[in-house]
């Protein structure tokens, strides 16, 4: 059987300060290897997101000025977004990506910027400092370890429904405070991790990858997809 | 000159005497003497000179070189600081000793750093800026480029008068109406399309209204004949303009400004930019297109940063990588070699380095497999980042070397299956390699 992935790579030319892009090339080599077609396109200002069109979402993290750009316009496509979420559509957010899918950002000049509040976390800001360095997490209930780099200024914190990706075991995380880092709401993966996330932690690459196929192809045996083995690149 | 101005100027020239015959070296300290003794002292320095000021986030030192270059064709005794010395107490020092000169009107071509514009206008009002790009350094080095540009026109606010030459090829800089009159250069060499820049490139915004801009055609990351599809915004009108490359090799570049052929010894897309810039500078101070010519010939040893070191018999070109446009520059360059080559690749992440190593994947690597690349090896202190990151782009694994002690891959070197070996290193990377270099005496010292 042949599979098929659609991406939409959302403000793919806005949101991608930090090798970004190395999410998508992560998703296409290792879904190759599982025997399965990714297509990748983005999705951006003034573009209608069609919720039906795709497996998977990437959104990545931005420069201030087009965060608050596309702040504005991502309401145009809250109620597409937020039923893809809630239909279990597979998302990948990055810095200012999860920062906008939750209620909202403070910006650059202190101004409270929307999100969609598809998830429920909020997002403050630290006055005059920025969390910046390595960091490790556990996710709890896999056990399995991340490794990333962060660099933000802003302090989120978790809603209902919202887990965190993993326990703060080296660097700061979400708040700085709670111990927590990224989150997990359905098959969303959120994270303050900077750009290739997937790339340094194949592990997660490949539950985005599963969760895609499991939910597009319900009927299917996937137990070969599931079985593929990921490398350490970290 | 104030009774203060001579004790500063004295008391720096001393200091500037003593770092140099006792200590080898200080190049800013001087600088911070004098300006303690009195602020003012930039302003009495260069009172007599023409100043001409080359900011920006790359390029800046070679546009610098080369601007000195093509203006000694017309003006003599031209005062320029050397690299790194680029920011206010640097600028000071090379004002101070500056040799004597007959000229009433002596010119200074200064190299300054876009947060130490504003500090240089505070005291000089220069003839011209020459605005050369604003990219992304390095990713952790947290700015974006709306801030710095902003840093320099705080600067330039304070020389209304001044002509400002522009790269027209960045959006950036049609972005603010100025007060300053404005030459635009940039490239006019391709035929027309509609196309966007890639999704991990910077600066893509349409300044006015926001929406995504289109160009008729790109030279490389965000710079290219642009054009708002929404509003109309678009590249100005160029005053000089690249229209023909005749041929692009990794040493060297041939190419046709305003129907001129040009040729420099240096490869790279990036550096005709800085030879079109030094170029532009030249025409606006009365230097002919012929001069130009003949300062690129006779100037060659400026273009001298990326040599060829003799390793035991292998010709290897080390080349510094810190940034994405800088990689994918390089990246660019070395596809341009028709022999087959060797492929080096060294990642560490040290502060020098950039701690975060993200930016690997905006690099072009996917570009790599379609190359005459008959080995590549990995390496470095963050060797599993890069390994992945070719695997990911497509490198044939059966090529594929991976080594993290830098001093091994040294070794492997003289076994490599091509005359050619390309290393790109960052910072730290590269250093050591030199002085590996050194020890063995493949080159003179260990540091630049």
């Amino acid at each position: 059987m042949a599979y098929t992935l659609n991406v939409c790579h959302l403000y793919g030319d806005l949101m991608n300060t930090y090798g970004d892009l190395g999410n998508i090339l992560v998703l296409n080599y290792l879904a190759e290897k599982m025997g399965v077609e990714l297509t990748s396109e983005v999705i951006s200002l003034d573009q209608a997101f069609d919720p039906d069109k795709y497996d998977i979402i990437v959104f990545g993290g931005g420069q201030d000025f087009e965060q608050s750009i596309v702040s504005k316009d991502i309401q145009t496509k809250k109620a597409g977004l937020t039923d893809f979420i809630e239909d279990n559509g597979s998302v990948v957010a990055i810095c200012g990506g999860y920062q906008l899918l939750g209620h909202y950002y403070i910006g650059a000049n202190g101004e409270k910027l929307l999100g969609i509040g598809a998830l429920d976390h909020y997002t403050d800001k630290q006055k005059d400092h920025r969390f910046i360095g390595n960091v490790v997490i556990e996710n709890e209930e896999t056990g399995e370890q991340y490794h990333g780099f962060e660099n933000h200024q802003g302090i989120t914190f978790l809603g209902k429904g919202e887990r965190p990706l993993g326990k703060v075991l080296e660097g700061h995380g979400n708040n700085g405070q709670d111990k927590t880092e990224g989150a997990i709401y359905k098959n969303v993966y959120c994270t303050y991790f900077h750009g290739p996330i997937l790339a340094r932690n194949n592990q997660i690459a490949k539950h985005v990858l599963i969760n895609a196929l499991k939910r597009k192809y319900p009927d299917a045996d996937i137990s070969k997809q599931e079985q593929l083995k990921v490398t350490e690149t970290f | 000159m104030s009774l203060k101005s001579s004790i500063a100027t004295a008391a720096g020239k001393s200091s500037y005497w003593f770092l140099h015959t006792f200590l080898k070296g200080g190049s800013s300290f001087p600088g911070k003497i004098t300006k303690k003794i009195d602020p003012n002292i930039l302003q009495n320095l260069a009172r007599n000179y023409d100043v001409i000021v080359i900011t920006g986030t790359n390029g800046k030192t070679l546009t610098t070189a080369l601007t000195v270059q093509v203006l000694k064709e017309k003006y003599e005794n031209i005062l320029t600081n050397p690299t790194g010395s680029n920011m206010e107490q640097g600028i000071i020092t090379t004002f101070l000793h500056a040799p004597r000169t007959k000229n009433k009107r002596p010119l200074a071509v200064l190299e300054v750093d876009e947060a130490n514009v504003i500090m240089v206008t505070k005291y000089i009002k220069p003839k011209a800026f020459v605005f050369t790009n604003i990219f992304r350094d390095q990713m952790d080095r947290y700015g974006e480029i709306y801030t710095t540009y902003q840093k320099i026109l705080n600067g330039v606010a304070l020389a209304p008068n001044a002509t400002i030459i522009a790269n027209g090829d960045a959006p950036i800089f049609h972005s603010k109406q100025l007060p300053n009159p404005m030459i635009y250069y940039g490239f006019a060499n391709q035929p027309e399309g509609d196309i966007k820049a890639t999704p991990n490139t910077d600066g893509v915004l349409c300044p006015q209204c926001q929406h995504i801009l289109h160009y008729r055609y790109i030279s490389y990351s965000n710079l290219g004949k642009y054009f708002c599809p929404n509003c109309g915004y678009q590249r100005p009108e160029l005053n000089f303009a690249l229209n023909k490359i005749v041929e692009l090799t990794p040493k060297s570049s041939k190419f046709e400004i305003d129907g001129e052929p040009i040729k420099i010894e240096i490869g790279g897309v990036y550096n005709i930019y800085n030879a079109l810039a030094a170029y532009t500078v030249g025409r606006f101070m009365g230097v002919t297109p012929a001069q130009t010519q003949q300062a690129f010939h006779q100037g060659k040893s400026i273009f001298g940063r990326q040599e060829e070191i003799d390793v035991d018999g292998k010709k290897v070109t080390l080349i510094l990588v810190k940034n994405p446009v800088g990689l994918n520059q390089v990246i660019d360059m070395i596809s341009t070699d028709k022999d087959p080559f060797t492929f080096i690749g060294l990642l560490n992440a040290n502060y020098a380095d950039g701690i975060d190593t993200s930016w690997i994947w905006d690099g072009d690597f996917e570009r790599l497999p379609k190359m005459n690349i008959k080995q590549f090896i990995t390496g470095g202190e963050r060797y599993k980042d890069i390994t992945y990151r070719l695997q990911v782009a497509g490198v044939d694994p059966a090529k594929h070397l991976v080594e993290p002690d830098l001093d091994k891959v040294v070794e492997m070197i003289p076994n490599a299956p091509t005359e050619k070996v390309y290393i790109l290193a960052t910072y730290t990377a590269m250093l050591h390699l030199r002085k590996v270099f050194a020890t063995k005496g493949f080159i003179k010292g260990g540091l630049d």
